[in-house]
């Protein structure tokens, strides 16, 4: 695969500057159109940041919606220090890190066998796997909290990857099936003359050719395990292990919310999903089309 | 060919790679599923004086102030688990039902520790309540809201904090006016701040919708008494008895005073027209000082609701905030300790003078002396009321709240509607009873 792709890409590039020329000279019109979009999208993210970088005084005194007549950065130094949005960003890291990196794993597994194996009911074990997924998880919550404290590793950060991997794990695999499904047979049956095992084929063909489907899971996994709630409260109830998401209502008051605490926290809390997102910008993009062209 | 063989070379070494890294994982998830279920058993079997303090606390100054009388504390190491109140509000009954719940939590007094305590979920923490235990000496009005139903006391209360009408001194000197002492001076005031274009109260009910429920409850308090309000709330009568309607038509009466915006503001926000001098007053919890700027914290003032009907007792709202403790927890001692810490004089009054909220103590022991001249003021506004109540969710519970938050919500945007409103109203409240 290596080995080819370095004759395409000059080509494929070439083709897209010759075409994209003539484009330039309509696209005017896209992007009268599209700035004022992109600055109404990004208004909430301004909003933020003007919240962010005023005195708690200023908005107690003139409001959330004012412009800001103060410039403070208490706001970003309380969050940092009192509001243990650090160690939190840590825990969400290795968190999120890990149940990508295991739900990936077993669904490429899954979904490999499943696709590929005739398994006896295979239909069915796909189909009860994403029925799963369909339930909304506040009726699983409290089961959940009785599991993971029956097996005793409530409280664990353990619980919350496993608890992460078992729900994300359906749809992962729901959607690699798909993918592993539409890859040729020729390719499968050229290396079973080659003398490769299942282990083999999955390894060295399987898993290559799925590399696109697998990059976009990773970023919608990385974004959906990094910005939950939900789970991690009902599985957590150590301050010291809990998520960013967590950490930041913990900035929010009972009865009052110094604002400009919770903004600065948000932006830094932001900051990892939007470094996944630049990243991984072309898988999102695909990742949003998973399963439209199965 | 070449690439066949570019391929089948390296892959045996990944292959083992893939399964040495898969078991590595698998063995360090097991490793550690088994290194906390040995520590969990092992510190609570060891009984160290090591005791877990769950808590719902955010506000940042509070925070800081139970944290540093934590750390102070002599009996033994307390690890604090700080948890937002609406997260902590959905996951108490898994804290308490948990094999190894924390020992301490923080809550409510009333009806929601009670609740509790018909589970057999709490401790029974008597023993802090006879002798010389650090509530002995407490209230009875704190020790009726203390006891269960079997008469065990299952609740610490610790501090509270009282409602009433806040406006700020310098607005009211501007504008020529002074605090009422009757129901019809309090109208002939709302009248003189509209002709000047003022807005004479403001309240904020968008994701607080509870904070309408603050006006029904005094109404109801001045109208037909503690008693009867107590007994609406447990049931006992229906929310579209005729008593409720004459409630109702005296909130009506002060639909025209609220700020406009009310429905778009949250509580917090609702104080700044009032920062502004846009609007004059705000019927809150004394919790309102932490929204307004610092320099503005002075200025504030408050006086309670003025008597409405003179045949019925005078009554406060002032809601206990305090702890209790797990029954499931290991280590009960350690917990009885912490919770006679945490309910001593010393503890109670530098908790208040660091939370720099306006917060009242509980125990008669504190010497008073030293706090702002607002909080003086509402200790004498408890002491000098006949009966005192909780608020609307703590009176009754939550579910029965949120049936007030609809009923009343509505009721704001439409008066007119008020017989069918109520009607729906004690529909509502039927169903919760009945569950």
């Amino acid at each position: 695969m290596t080995t080819l792709a370095p004759p395409v890409t000059p080509s494929v590039a070439a083709r897209r500057n010759r075409r994209r020329r003539p484009r330039a000279a309509r696209s005017p019109w896209l992007h009268v159109a599209m700035i004022p979009v992109t600055l109404l999208w990004l208004s909430p993210i301004v909003f933020v940041l003007f919240v962010a970088i005023r005195s708690y005084d200023d908005i107690a005194a003139r409001g959330l919606g004012a412009l800001p007549a103060s410039f403070s950065t208490d706001g970003f130094a309380t969050a940092l220090t009192d509001g243990g949005v650090l160690e939190a960003l840590g825990n969400s890291v290795v968190v999120t890190a890990w149940a990508v990196f295991l739900s990936l794993a077993l669904s490429s597994v899954a979904a490999y066998a499943l696709s590929r194996f005739a398994i006896p009911g295979r239909r069915t074990i796909l189909l009860t796997m994403l029925a799963g997924n369909l339930l909304p998880p506040q009726i699983l919550l409290v089961p959940v909290a009785a599991i993971t404290e029956a097996i005793g590793i409530a409280d664990t950060r353990t619980a919350l990857v496993i608890v992460q991997v078992g729900f994300g794990i359906g749809f992962y695999t729901f959607v690699l099936h798909g993918f592993m499904r539409s890859l040729p047979t020729e390719v499968f049956e050229a290396a079973r003359l080659d003398g490769a095992g299942p282990g083999g084929i999955f390894w060295r063909i399987v898993l290559p050719l799925s590399r696109p489907s697998l990059a976009a899971l990773a970023a919608l996994a990385t974004t959906w395990i990094f910005n939950d709630l939900i789970w991690a409260m009902t599985v957590l109830r150590t301050e010291s292990k809990f998520p960013i998401t967590a950490a930041l209502l913990n900035l929010q008051g009972g009865f009052a919310s110094a604002w400009n605490v919770v903004a600065a926290g948000s932006l830094i809390a932001a900051i990892p999903t939007a470094i996944v997102f630049f990243m991984f910008q072309k898988q999102f993009v695909s990742g949003l089309l998973v399963g439209a062209n199965k | 060919m070449s690439q066949r063989t570019t391929i089948s070379r390296p892959g045996l070494t990944r292959r083992e790679l893939l399964a040495g890294g898969v078991t590595l994982g698998a063995a360090g998830l097991l490793a550690a599923c088994v290194g906390t279920t040995s520590g969990g058993g092992g510190g609570g079997g060891a009984s160290t004086g090591a005791v877990t303090l769950q808590n719902s606390i955010q506000e940042a100054d509070p925070k800081a102030a139970l944290e540093a009388l934590v750390k102070a504390y002599p009996g033994g190491d307390v690890t604090m688990n700080s948890v937002a109140t609406e997260q902590f509000r959905a996951q108490l009954t898994n804290y308490l039902r948990s094999g190894d719940a924390p020992e301490v939590l923080s809550w409510y007094a009333g009806s929601v520790a009670r609740s509790y305590a018909e589970e057999g979920l709490l401790l029974d923490v008597s023993p802090l309540w006879e002798g010389d235990g650090a509530c002995a000496g407490f209230s009875d009005a704190l020790r009726g809201l203390s006891t269960d139903a079997e008469g065990k006391q299952i609740f610490v209360p610790t501090s509270y904090y009282w409602w009433s009408v806040f406006y700020k001194k310098s607005a009211f000197e501007k504008w020529g006016v002074e605090p009422p002492t009757s129901w019809d001076e309090f109208h002939a005031l709302c009248e003189n701040l509209s002709g000047q274009g003022i807005a004479p109260m403001t309240n904020g009910l968008s994701s607080t919708p509870w904070m309408a429920s603050g006006w029904f409850d005094y109404l109801n308090l001045r109208v037909n008494g503690a008693q009867y309000h107590r007994e609406l709330l447990a049931g006992e009568h229906a929310f579209n008895d005729p008593e409720v309607v004459d409630v109702m038509e005296e909130y009506k009466r002060l639909i025209p005073y609220f700020d406009k915006n009310m429905v778009s503001y949250t509580s917090q926000d609702a104080a700044t027209p009032m920062a502004q001098d846009e609007s004059a007053m705000y019927l809150t919890g004394a919790f309102v000082t932490s929204y307004f700027p610092e320099d503005q914290r002075d200025d504030l003032d408050f006086f309670s609701v003025p008597v409405i009907n003179d045949s019925v007792p005078t009554a406060e709202e002032a809601p206990t905030d305090g702890f209790f403790a797990a029954a499931n927890s290991d280590n009960h001692q350690g917990a009885l300790d912490l919770l006679s810490y945490l309910a001593s004089a010393e503890s109670q009054q530098q908790y208040i003078e660091e939370s720099k909220s306006s917060n009242l103590p509980t125990s008669p022991d504190v010497d008073t002396s030293s706090f702002s001249p607002l909080v003086q003021k509402g200790i004498e506004l408890l002491s000098n009321t006949e009966e005192i109540t909780q608020f609307f969710n703590r009176d009754s519970s939550d579910a029965l709240q949120a049936t007030a938050d609809t009923a009343l919500t509505r009721f704001l945007a439409e008066p007119e509607n008020m017989k069918s409103i109520l009607d729906e109203w004690q529909t509502a409240a039927e169903g919760v009873f009945a569950s």
